[in-house]
């Protein structure tokens, strides 16, 4: 359980910082279960700040989406930082994007808080579709403990946790500037069970689940918006000359994008689910990130987002790096 | 308006009779996920909905279009578009969305007539079916229009148990529903009750509402307001709410071509993304998430209504249902109207 009036006077005395823009973190959004990013400019602001296993959302995305609009002549650049509440996977965003240099680590103040496990928002809904005007969730010893109005109802966490969550190695955010609670020891292991049941598939069957899934794509591009490592100032699928991805939307401009999106991610993806999660037409974008990642780790040892001094994966060569995959 | 029953289990029997003579759009359900999709058999509908995840819009307004092809080069030469003049039905699209394509005719039509749109419309006749259970997000009843509404629909179904309420509004419905009386027998008083209670039940069971009174007047008041900065900081600017609203019907053109052939296509576009304003210049007039956040509430609240005289919200609770950060249009807009000045 985190303690949310910790997590309040944290964010409270981070933005009362001259030197601090805002702090983004979670408040209860506007129906159902839902939660919803949250900004604080104010102190007072961080007074509807909370923290539950409805907080999936990667809030490292935001400081990527910082607009900065073209100065004019007197004026001073705002160099402020910005507060961002991270769990275990999203700091790993953040260590990624700094190694990256997308991020220089005075422009963060990072409230990292152990987390113990979200939900799947879609498990929830399927579980409790029903809608109440006070609906929580809160993480008791091995269940989850759901509120709706006046009833309470427990479940198993299994039934309810992200599939993220279940083989999460990184509990505690790895960087942080404060941290809200103790630390918690890492007790699970990812034993890529889902990609290897994929892999056992013929070619055939692969081609057929995937145009199945991408048939499906509306090229909304919530899976590269929502992600906190798609940070590009031109996305390749937006260039017009020459145009990688043609703007029709049919199967094979679709299967163009999303395997673009999956191998742009390569060695840089840490896993933290924001656009599977975002995608409206629940196509299962995470299998395709964890089969690179599984690659990667098999043939580099490389786990990507745990040390901001550690080089990018692909901005590095070692004279042994394997290379039979090279035709 | 005209009135029968039909023997649920004569449902299979009146929709064969559809795709005998017309193609027929109809919701099917596809790993948990609805959409409308040309059936042969009525076995593949599915009627146990709320509603689908793509708008039927998709069919008049399809994401991709080809406009018409063509040859490039010395030798280029264009062939003439394609119109394709075969009678449609959409079957079990809901009253709101069937709204949607009253509101998309004010876009499609007038100053400029878009033939591709205006000649899937008129081609298809819509038999639409009454949402017996709203969706949490659902808020048709904010604009004063009903989960059963027969208005926008030629033929509209409502589910009185065991048999359906078959509304005939318009001459385009009994052209349809020519055939298919046959499988009907005129409705008695008691079922025109029965209707009426279904749907007072079913607007009961919309809890949202969107306060929308004088709306119009208030956003020309609040364009600089910061409460559009405090909407959009949380945007990540992806297209969820625009592609999957009804009523939303911007485009892009672009020619896709190779060497020897090519066409000419539109795309739906989105205000969501940055490069929807931008100049060729490089200058972009709604550079910020704040900027394009207010333009689709403004594009729907105040600009639709104060050329055509209707909001350009449907109230299916799409955009809000999906969007993947919480930014809730009922909340926006009522929060809006609130905004102290």
């Amino acid at each position: 359980m985190v303690d949310e009036k910790k997590l309040q006077d944290a964010v409270k005395k981070t933005v009362s910082r001259d030197d601090v823009k805002y702090v983004v973190g979670y408040e209860k959004g506007t129906y159902g279960f839902q939660v919803t990013p949250s900004f604080a400019y104010d102190p007072k602001d961080a007074d509807k700040f909370i923290f539950s296993p409805l907080c999936v959302y990667n809030l490292a995305v935001f400081p990527m989406l910082e607009e900065k609009p073209p100065l004019r002549k007197d004026q001073e650049p705002d160099t402020r930082k910005i507060g961002v509440v991270v769990k275990g996977c999203d700091a790993r965003a953040i260590v990624q994007i700094l190694q990256e240099k997308g991020l220089n680590r005075e422009d963060v103040v990072i409230i990292g808080i152990p987390c113990t496990g979200v939900v799947d928002p879609k498990k929830l809904q399927a579980q409790f579709p029903e809608n109440g005007k006070n609906m929580d969730i809160k993480t008791g010893k091995d269940n989850f403990i759901i509120t709706i109005d006046e009833k309470t109802h427990t479940i198993a966490q299994d039934k309810l946790l992200d599939e993220k969550c279940k083989h999460c190695e990184y509990p505690t955010p790895i960087l942080y500037d404060i941290l809200i609670g103790d630390e918690i020891k890492a007790t699970k292991k990812e034993d890529y069970k889902e990609i290897e049941d994929l892999e056992k598939k013929s070619m055939k069957e692969k081609w057929e689940y995937w145009e199945k899934q991408f048939e499906r794509c509306i090229r909304c591009y919530a899976c590269r918006n929502a992600c906190p490592l798609c940070y590009c100032k031109e996305c390749m699928v937006d260039q017009l000359s020459p145009q990688w991805v043609r703007r029709s939307v049919n199967l094979s401009e679709n299967t163009a994008w999303n395997l673009l999106r999956a191998f742009h991610l390569a060695g840089r993806c840490i896993g933290c689910g924001q656009c599977e999660r975002s995608c409206p037409m629940d196509i299962p974008l995470m299998q395709l990130n964890k089969k690179i990642e599984k690659e990667i780790k098999e043939l580099f040892d490389y786990i990507a987002g745990i040390d901001p001094e550690e080089k990018p994966l692909l901005a590095m060569f070692k004279p042994d790096d394997p290379e039979e995959f090279i035709l | 308006m005209e009135k029968y029953t039909l023997p649920k289990a004569d449902l299979p029997k009146f929709i064969k009779e559809m795709i005998g003579k017309n193609r027929v759009y109809a919701p099917v359900e596809n790993d948990n996920v609805t959409l409308f999709k040309e059936i042969n058999t009525p076995s593949n509908i599915n009627l146990d909905f709320i509603n689908s995840k793509i708008p039927p819009k998709s069919l008049l307004f399809q994401q991709t279009e080809t406009l018409f092809k063509f040859i490039p080069g010395t030798k280029g030469k264009i062939d003439p578009p394609d119109l394709d003049d075969k009678k449609t039905v959409i079957f079990g699209i809901r009253p709101c969305d069937a709204k949607s394509f009253a509101i998309l005719d004010h876009a499609f039509t007038g100053d400029f007539n878009d033939p591709y749109f205006i000649n899937h419309r008129k081609n298809t006749t819509l038999v639409g079916m009454s949402c017996t259970k709203p969706g949490i997000n659902c808020f048709c009843t904010s604009f004063n229009d009903s989960p059963a509404q027969s208005k926008y629909l030629d033929i509209l179904l409502t589910d009185i148990g065991d048999k359906y309420y078959v509304e005939v509004t318009n001459e385009k419905g009994k052209q349809l529903a020519k055939d298919l009386k046959k499988h009907m027998q005129p409705a008695k008083e008691s079922d025109t009750e029965k209707k009426k209670e279904i749907e007072k039940k079913a607007i009961k069971q919309i809890t949202r509402n969107q306060k929308t009174e004088g709306i119009t007047e208030k956003l020309d008041k609040i364009f600089e307001n910061p409460f559009w900065k405090e909407v959009a900081n949380k945007c990540v600017s992806c297209g969820t709410c625009t592609y999957l609203c009804p009523t939303c019907h911007c485009f892009d053109i672009q020619d896709e071509s190779t060497l020897t052939k090519g066409a000419r296509v539109r795309v739906w576009d989105t205000c969501m993304n940055p490069e929807y304003t931008l100049h060729a210049s490089k200058f972009n007039p709604r550079p910020a998430r704040t900027n394009r956040v207010r333009n689709r509430i403004y594009h729907k609240y105040n600009y639709y209504p104060k050329n055509f005289d209707i909001i350009a919200c449907v109230g299916c609770g799409r955009c809000i249902d999906l969007c993947p950060v919480n930014i809730d249009i009922i909340d926006v807009v009522t929060k809006a109207g609130e905004v102290k000045l």
